[in-house]
């Protein structure tokens, strides 16, 4: 999967064309064969533009900061990228006519140490969702698998579940660099950090990082699209995706198939209902 | 630093019996923030909110807490008491100690004492948390809107109107008049349908407070209570009705012709037409989907034929505005299509028809001048039966529910029949006779004693023909056998469903509709003409099957609803209602979505302080927000926040024990 | 009745911890205005009685509960959380119920899945009517929390205010 040099071209014709102000893509990061991600305003650049199955992160984050905002982008989206921007167009947080969407037909991404990503392996929505142009052979939708981890999770038993997330939450430090590297954690302030929210907690011990990554799981529950952002950018290493896909396997089997931003306009499962909900765990 | 007065009733014995009152004041005067504790006997008493009132003054309280019975009890009259005192009144909080602890726990007294000492702590904790809230008053336009120009509708209109009140009537037909102008007479008294609702029908039109606005359908309302914008299409007419004198000279020379839904499609009717001699307003329209010039461009007849030149085939669908401060939603009912009954040949034989249809034959100006006929071959019937619940009472191919009206109206219907044909014999299967009312039971003793009518209890199993009969065949429960009728005219009383525009009105509305499409009342006994939205009311079968009395009862207490609404200038609200904090809104407009009420509408705000980029955030319209709180729990951002109900307040709650 | 038991409480989710002999467990019930709360005064005024665990707080509506309340109140006081609200289709709110349904399934698997006893969080739709359905809901919902014991996890030992 190398579409380095279409990519290429089509920013500079966009830049050439005057569609675009900002052009954000992946560069090689310079250290090694990692990538980064680039923003680029000047035409010149766009010959540093690459994409290769090194394209881990998922560039639709860049769209809420300032320098992307209330300019007209072009961009470069994979399968679950463009979910989530899917997702970033109904909750009205970009427009849709400022942006050019390049999509990928991706083949799955690797991670530092060459083998392909487990989200890849378990892609459903390979193919990008939206995009005005397409690279690669599409490969259609394929079934939806329940994450490996969370199989494997569901077979311990209650004490032994405990233990291993106590160690989670013990590890993490509430650097915050998972609500950061979220695509969809874009709120003006974040809930964990406003002093009037008695969610704020200054401190860090487990219990406040337990309080804070439940709230966030909770938060992007129907919504998070699996990228792993937040993982590749956890410096302490947690399987923060255990979070997310359990309540996206317990969305997907109780509430419709429901999956976060394949259909176009759909904002997540906890803004709809259907009468069919399970109501069997009531009283 | 909060300074809270805790008051703790014994209610008698109630409270004291099971809960040690003097340990739960001890309990709280612990309380870092309480600065006063006292029990008392009744609080509710004159003497007890008196010592709320004095001790507001004398220890300078910031709120109060009384722990006695349940808010819903008794919140409102501690409220007033703080008011008197000169303290804002939502600065109370109850500690239910009666209904959730001595009531519940009198076998276990400390258990009740100890629950009873942490309910306190909670309602202090979050009384620390409460703020001075203050009643909404929200302006009201004096007028209403009446959907539908049935009896419903006509009686609600007339009965507003009448107290002076602007009515504006939306009727989607040319004319006024709805089902009740189809019946030929009404049951028990046998009165004419016609006679005793055209007057009403001229009233309507008539009424100097009334604005009646036929052929046209309301196709969106906002707003709240009192405060209602509504948009209302109005359909072309093509035909100009302040010059068309009604003389009815277009539609005797108009050669198109279709089928005339007044008369069930019994009978045909012009392209332009007027629905009935009756009709109000007695001018014609032109059927856009018939018209030949409209389709074609040719012909153009009724244009060469009317004398005042009132034809006008450039008219255009026209909008419009009206501002009202109520509605009522009287959009009535229709009969259920009852072929899903394959065993009864529905579709199969002309010679089954429905109610309605039989209900337009007998009637003096229906298209067969009264007389039942056979629709095969124009016969007059000598043996009809009449097979009720059809559809209805049936959850495995109809409906679950009763329509209600189906008993007294096959009655009625063979008493009319034996009046038209008087060697006739009628055949009716029931399943039940249900007649509670006024002179219904004695009506049903009458079909059978005065018409010989045969009531067969037992379902039909199966309808077939033989020659020109129809054989119907069914069960006589009573006698236990197989009985087969042969009929000449099969009529079914099929069920009473719901206009099927009703989910989409209800949608417009911003009401609730259940299964079948009825629109819901706010609450099944007590409130069984008010929608669960301020200032939307129910009448007539929109809500339910009903006859006409309880039609006409149920339009008059609309009436008097809307009339006690428009009593005051303005309209007072609880002030439990959400706001956005515009600083954390980011924007994502989620809770436009899950609002019920749709009381969330955006606005665009400067990006930051002096900033020309604009960004948009939500808006909530406290005149519309009834208080559930969705928006709440589903802010991401904590942006919104519900008064009475703030995070703060439930947080401290919870970790106030 | 949990105090004359001879056997030892212990955490269902840290077996290492024993409970104190006096110990009671602490059940936060959230209950919607217009139903549960009103079907829990039923329940005073029928005098049907029910173990004197349970905490009650009054919401408009079921879905006025976000799900970290109860996030917040299994890592303060309480050990147990019951939330209960209208049937389906009875809503003071029109849709309210529907869209709290979701969120509390979804917010009780992840809490089970990170270790804590699925009865550690419970739900029932008590309408006004049901005032013994209460008084039973309570008393199942504190037998099952008497059985797990205290509950230990992600405690926080000063709480914000």
């Amino acid at each position: 999967m190398d579409y380095s040099n279409q990519i290429r071209d089509i920013a500079a014709k966009l830049f050439a064309e005057g569609k675009i102000d900002v052009f954000v893509g992946y560069r090689m990061s310079g250290f090694d064969d990692n990538q980064v991600p680039v923003v680029i305003t000047d035409p010149k650049e766009t010959s540093v533009l690459v994409f290769t199955e090194k394209s881990v992160f998922n560039l639709t984050n860049y769209l809420k900061a300032d320098h992307t905002r209330n300019k007209r982008v072009g961009l470069v989206v994979k399968g679950c990228d463009s979910r989530s921007l899917n997702l970033l167009l109904t909750e009205s947080q970009v427009k849709r006519d400022k942006l050019y969407i390049i999509g990928v037909a991706c083949e799955g991404v690797v991670d530092d140490k060459g083998n392909k990503m487990q989200n890849c392996m378990e892609c459903f929505i390979p193919d990008a969702v939206v995009y005005d142009e397409m690279l690669g052979k599409l490969q259609g939708k394929k079934d939806y698998i329940v994450n490996a981890d969370i199989t494997e999770l569901a077979t311990k038993g209650l004490v032994e579940r405990r233990e291993y997330f106590e160690e989670i939450f013990e590890n993490c430090i509430r650097c915050n660099a998972c609500r950061h590297s979220c695509p969809l954690c874009y709120c003006a302030k974040c809930c964990i950090d406003q002093e009037t929210s008695t969610l704020y907690n200054g401190t860090n011990t487990s219990s406040s990082a337990f309080h804070a990554l439940m709230t966030w799981s909770l938060h992007l529950a129907g919504r998070c699209v699996d990228c792993r952002n937040c993982e590749k950018a956890c410096p302490s290493h947690l399987p923060l995706h255990l979070l997310h896909k359990q309540n996206e396997k317990v969305i997907y089997e109780n509430f419709q198939n429901h999956l976060a931003g394949v259909e176009e306009g759909d904002r997540g499962a906890f803004y709809k209902y259907s009468l069919k909900d399970p109501d069997d765990f009531i009283m | 630093m909060a300074r809270v007065g805790v008051f703790v009733c014994f209610c008698g014995a109630n409270i004291a019996d099971f809960v040690d009152v003097p340990t739960v004041v001890e309990e709280a005067k612990k309380i870092r923030d309480v600065k006063f504790a006292i029990d008392y006997k009744y609080m509710c008493s004159d003497p007890g909110q008196q010592m709320i009132r004095d001790a507001i003054v004398q220890h300078r309280l910031t709120s109060i807490v009384v722990a006695a019975c349940s808010p819903r009890m008794h919140e409102k009259t501690f409220r007033k008491a703080l008011s008197d005192a000169g303290m804002n009144p939502y600065l109370l909080e109850c500690a239910n100690i009666r209904e959730h602890s001595s009531w519940v726990h009198q076998k276990d007294k400390k258990g009740a004492t100890d629950k009873a000492g942490d309910l306190v702590r909670m309602a202090v904790a979050k009384s620390i948390a409460n703020e001075q809230l203050h009643e909404i008053s929200v302006p009201v336009t004096k007028r209403a809107l009446v959907i539908g120009g049935g009896i419903a509708g006509i009686q609600a209109a007339l009965d507003i109107a009448d107290a002076r009140i602007p009515v504006t009537l939306v009727e989607r037909s040319p004319s006024i008049g709805g089902r009740m102008s189809q019946l030929d007479e009404t049951f028990p008294t046998l009165d004419c349908s016609q006679c005793i609702l055209t007057p009403k029908m001229v009233d309507v039109a008539s009424h100097p407070y009334i604005e009646l606005i036929p052929y046209s359908e309301v196709i969106e309302l906002d707003g709240y209570v009192g405060n209602y914008k509504a948009k209302i299409r109005k359909k072309a007419s093509y035909v100009n009705f302040k010059t068309c004198t009604g003389c009815g000279a277009c539609s005797q020379k108009c050669p198109v012709k279709v089928p005339n839904e007044y008369n069930m499609g019994i009978d045909k009717r012009k392209a332009i037409y007027t629905p009935f001699p009756q009709a109000v307003p007695n001018k014609p329209v032109i059927d856009a989907e018939h018209c030949t010039y409209l389709l074609k461009g040719k012909c153009g007849i009724c244009a060469k034929v009317c004398e005042k030149g009132s034809i006008d085939y450039k008219m255009v669908d026209e909008v419009i505005e009206r501002e009202i401060g109520a509605v009522v939603v009287a959009t009535g009912y229709d009969l259920w299509d009852a072929t899903p009954y394959e065993e009864y040949g529905v579709g199969r034989y002309k010679d089954i028809i429905n109610s309605l249809e039989f209900e337009r034959m007998v009637s003096a100006n229906g298209p067969t001048g009264g007389v039942p006929v056979r629709p095969s071959d124009g016969k007059v019937p000598k043996t009809v039966v009449f097979i009720k619940c059809v559809g209805s009472r049936d959850k495995a191919k109809g409906i679950e529910f009763c329509s209600k009206i189906c008993c007294m109206y096959t009655a009625k219907h063979a008493i009319l029949l034996h009046h038209k044909v008087h060697d006739s014999r009628a055949y009716i299967f029931y399943m039940d006779i249900r007649a509670a009312g006024k002179g219904y039971e004695e009506f049903v003793n009458r079909a059978q004693v005065e018409t010989g009518a045969v009531y067969l209890r037992g379902r039909v199993s199966k309808i077939y023909q033989k020659g020109d009969k129809l054989m119907v065949r069914g069960e006589d429960g009573q006698l236990g056998q197989e009985v087969e009728v042969e009929a000449d005219l099969v009529v079914l009383a099929t069920a009473v469903i719901p206009d099927k525009g009703n989910p989409a009105l209800a949608r417009l509305l911003g009401i609730s509709y259940d299964k079948y499409g009825y629109l819901s009342e706010a609450h099944p006994k007590l409130r069984p003409v008010e929608t669960a939205k301020a200032g939307i009311f129910l009448a007539g079968c929109t809500q339910a099957p009903k006859d006409i009395p309880e039609t006409v009862a149920q339009a008059s207490a609309c009436a008097a609803k809307v009339c006690g609404l428009f009593a005051g200038d303005t309209i007072k609200k609880d002030p439990m209602v959400s706001t956005v904090s515009k600083e954390f809104c980011s924007g994502c407009q989620n809770c436009v979505k899950v609002c019920p009420y749709q009381a969330i509408v955006t606005e665009d705000i400067p990006l930051g302080h002096g900033a020309k980029e604009m960004r948009t955030v939500a808006k909530i319209n406290e005149g519309v927000c009834q208080g559930c709180g969705s928006c709440v729990a589903i802010c991401r951002s904590m942006a919104i926040n519900l008064a009475g109900f703030t995070d703060p307040q439930i947080i401290n709650e919870i970790v106030a024990i | 009745m949990e105090a004359e038991s001879k056997d030892k409480i212990v955490s269902i989710e840290k077996p290492e911890l024993i409970a104190p002999p006096d110990w009671k467990p602490v059940i936060m019930g959230i209950l919607c205005n217009w139903c549960s709360y009103a079907g829990s005064d039923l329940t005073g005024t029928s005098r049907t009685q029910y173990p004197p665990n349970i905490r009650i707080i009054r919401v408009p509506c079921s879905s006025r509960v976000d799900p970290w309340f109860i996030i917040k109140a299994l890592q303060t006081t309480a050990d147990g959380v019951l939330i209960s609200g209208c049937h389906p289709g009875d809503c003071h709110y029109i849709s309210g119920n529907y869209y709290a349904r979701r969120r509390f399934l979804v917010t009780k698997e992840l809490l089970k899945m990170v270790g804590f006893h699925g009865h550690r969080v419970q739900f029932s739709w008590v309408s006004a009517a049901e005032g013994a359905k209460f008084a039973q809901v309570v008393k199942k919902v504190t037998d099952d929390v008497v059985k797990l014991g205290p509950l230990h996890l992600y405690k926080k030992e000063n709480f914000n205010r």
